[in-house]
């Protein structure tokens, strides 16, 4: 990667909100947003019997994925301006973020249960997401 | 899982990784500025499509399997999206960046087993 890094990538406007990996944040805490308001508007749904019921067209019935949608397309243009800046790869993999807050969001709002088991998940991503963005200080210490 | 299901789920995975892949592209193709930046809101729209696709399906299957069936699909997409990358897109990660890509798609997994 580092080798890519100086000629493929411009460097971002300066001031934290400018920052890249600042927007990635944003866009995973407005994901996580989105995932539970659609899975709140899809339980609300019934219609699932025609083929082209696959298609998720029901569940636009339901204000709640509505808002879920406004919240994806919010999150939408962060992830667009983060990928001026960062390589595709490494800039999804920090997405990943989304299933720690995804877990949270769903005790806190859905009542759903953290086991043990899950908890572990959720440590194993936050140490995964430490090394990647280790490598990223690396790669760029090379530049 | 219905062999319906998984070939929704299959098509609605290649239609997240194109779609991040066409998004990459027009984004990179709209900084080099000038001639070469020409076309690139046709390369987003494409993007935008696929992505619309993507997203339209996953709703689809959101009622019809437990998150936790669906979840280790979304968990395996960063290492998809990771060697799409790398082929389409010529990205090179070290080996830190390789494990991380690992351990989170791990952590996903673990996360939705529960």
């Amino acid at each position: 990667m580092h080798d890519q890094l100086p000629a493929a990538l411009p460097k971002p406007a300066p001031g934290l909100f400018w920052n890249p990996y600042l927007q990635i944040f944003l866009t995973v805490l407005l994901t996580a947003a989105a995932q539970i308001l659609l899975k709140v508007g899809a339980d609300s749904s019934t219609a699932h019997d025609s083929l082209w019921s696959w298609l998720g067209l029901a569940e636009l019935a339901s204000w709640w994925t509505w808002l879920g949608i406004l919240a994806f397309v919010a999150s939408f243009g962060g992830w667009l301006y983060a990928l001026r800046f960062l390589p595709l790869g490494l800039a999804f993999a920090l997405t990943n973020g989304v299933h720690i807050f995804v877990p949270i969001g769903s005790w806190l709002f859905l009542g759903e249960h953290i086991g043990l088991l899950r908890g572990g998940g959720i440590l194993v991503i936050i140490a995964g997401i430490l090394l990647l963005a280790q490598s990223v200080a690396k790669a760029e210490e090379k530049v | 899982m219905s062999l319906l299901a998984w070939l929704v789920v299959i098509i609605s995975q290649l239609a997240l990784v194109a779609g991040q892949i066409f998004l990459k592209r027009a984004m990179s193709r709209r900084e080099h500025g000038g001639e070469k930046a020409r076309g690139w809101i046709s390369i987003l729209a494409i993007g935008i499509a696929a992505m619309t696709v993507w997203f339209l399906l996953w709703l689809g299957l959101m009622p019809r399997l437990d998150l936790s069936k669906l979840m280790p699909f979304e968990g395996i997409s960063p290492l998809l999206i990771v060697l799409g990358a790398a082929a389409f897109l010529h990205e090179r990660l070290n080996w830190r960046g390789w494990a991380g890509v690992v351990l989170t798609c791990l952590g996903v997994l673990l996360v939705s087993a529960s």
